[in-house]
């Protein structure tokens, strides 16, 4: 419960922040997403111009595979973004052309039993499930459309639980879902989301230091992922992901750690 | 007279459902008819009943399966498959869903001291807790409503009603009691409606226990 009051809280300003920017533009799912991704944290803030400003040049073939990852990435969020924009779109289009209230999609007496589960509540307008109907309609059709976009990013064609998962933890307004998925859903997604979940907790002076422990996360990589090439790009995109906290709105303190501590 | 009222309106029900029955036992107006019976009961039961009722009906807590399946394929590619164990995620998500939201709207209807939820309150709860790309289809949606079913719906007086045109037909003929109750929260085209939504609970609450009820008989033996 806390933890749904403190993600809702915290989410909240993201997504007004998004909004401002445009009507359709998704919950700030591009930056939250980056921020989950796994490995994509890395793409995302290591183009060729930051690398080089580092004193990091990458080998080239390192490099190609950075770019081409980070490429494929911007693509699936790119197609994300376009998706739920044409989603809304439809959903107003398909309303203007409603005429059936008869037939909802879900059963109204369904969703008043729902609602009066709380105790609180004592009375119900007949307009109020009339409205959940669409409504949750609209939801399902939302989660269910960011969570086929992970199960693509997977190369699959079954959308499963994890899926699910996925698009709960990079979705703000989601946050009160969190408990529904149990914690080995959200593993895939853990070690991507912990940097940017523990800023707004305990400040950049603490979040760097895990962020400055390659062995710990080269380890958990080994463990994920079960082999060695692959621990390799993990590793060399640690470092681009240390400049990740530049993005964030303190920027002070992730110069001053990054001189004082230059990797390799 | 309450007493006759009751009466007359036993009689109708029971030609409804059966009518029901006679077209098909799987159709969905009857298993939303079952749905509403259930739940009828378990509103008019004591509050320990109610706990109970709900507790044992564990489908209930859920939107059918079905139905979440149907709206999920919608948005997903012919090729996609979907797990089961996704299926039932979905289901507890939509239900989390509608307590999250309800929430928020009760806790305004409280602060303003009013009684009943309103389509208003819905909104509003979902613009606060960050629904914002929802608000303006679901607006559209309900203007849309009120302006297609809402002279309908104040000749129904029953939610029950707008599921069946027979039933809605039926339903007209208990309209015209008159009932002495305000009016405060909605607009001209639904005045009829909430006139008779807002009767006092009692005779509300008979009223619908009698009706649900018997109705719940002819699903129970059928079954």
């Amino acid at each position: 419960m806390d933890h749904q009051g403190h993600g809702h809280g915290h989410g909240q300003n993201p997504s007004m922040g998004v909004v401002g920017n445009g009507p359709q533009f998704p919950y700030g799912s591009n930056p939250y997403q980056a921020s989950h991704m796994t490995g994509s944290p890395g793409m995302v803030v290591a183009s060729p111009g930051t690398i080089q400003s580092t004193g990091q040049p990458p080998s080239t073939q390192l490099g190609q595979h950075q770019l081409a990852y980070q490429h494929m990435h911007q693509q699936q969020q790119q197609q994300l973004r376009q998706r739920l924009q044409a989603f809304w779109a439809n959903q107003y289009q398909e309303i203007e052309k409603v005429t059936d209230f008869k037939n909802h999609s879900l059963p109204l007496a369904r969703i008043k039993k729902i609602m009066k589960a709380d105790e609180d509540v004592r009375m119900i307008s007949a307009e109020a499930p009339v409205i959940f109907a669409r409504a949750c309609e609209m939801f399902i059709l939302e989660l269910t459309l960011r969570s086929w976009n992970h199960t693509e990013e997977n190369k699959r064609r079954t959308l499963q639980k994890n899926d699910i998962a996925a698009a709960i933890t990079r979705t703000d307004i989601f946050d009160f879902l969190v408990d529904i998925v149990p914690r080995e859903d959200l593993k895939d997604e853990v070690l991507a989301s912990m940097p940017r979940g523990d800023v707004p907790v305990t400040g950049p002076p603490e979040a760097l230091p895990y962020c400055y422990m390659p062995p710990q996360q080269v380890g958990a990589a080994g463990v994920m992922m079960g082999n060695k090439p692959v621990m390799d790009p993990y590793a060399q995109q640690t470092h681009p992901y240390n400049m990740a906290p530049q993005l964030w709105p303190q920027p002070p303190p992730p110069p001053e750690q990054q001189q004082s501590s230059p990797d390799q | 007279m309450e007493t006759g009222g009751f009466h007359g309106y036993r009689k109708l029900p029971n030609t409804t459902s059966g009518l029901k029955l006679s077209v098909s036992d799987m159709n969905m107006n009857m298993r939303q008819q079952q749905v509403a019976s259930s739940d009828q009961n378990c509103s008019n039961h004591s509050a320990a009943g109610e706990e109970n009722e709900c507790t044992v009906r564990e489908q209930d807590r859920f939107m059918p399966i079905a139905n979440v399946i149907r709206i999920m394929r919608k948005i997903l590619p012919p090729h996609a498959k979907i797990s089961d164990d996704a299926k039932e995620t979905i289901q507890e998500c939509v239900s989390e869903y509608i307590s999250f939201i309800t929430g928020e709207a009760n806790e305004r209807c409280q602060r303003e001291q009013r009684k009943t939820i309103t389509a208003e309150d819905v909104l509003w709860a979902m613009s606060k807790l960050g629904f914002d790309d929802y608000i303006e289809p679901l607006t559209m949606y309900l203007h849309r409503y009120r302006e297609l079913e809402g002279d309908r719906t104040s000749m129904r007086g029953e939610p029950l009603g707008k599921r069946t045109v027979e039933y809605a037909t039926l339903a007209t003929a208990f309209v015209p009691p008159p009932f002495h109750h305000h009016n405060g929260y909605f607009g001209a085209a639904m005045p009829m409606g909430t006139y008779v939504r807002e009767t006092p609970p009692n005779a509300a609450s008979s009223h619908h226990h009698h009706g649900i009820s018997n109705a719940h008989e002819p699903n129970a033996r059928s079954i």
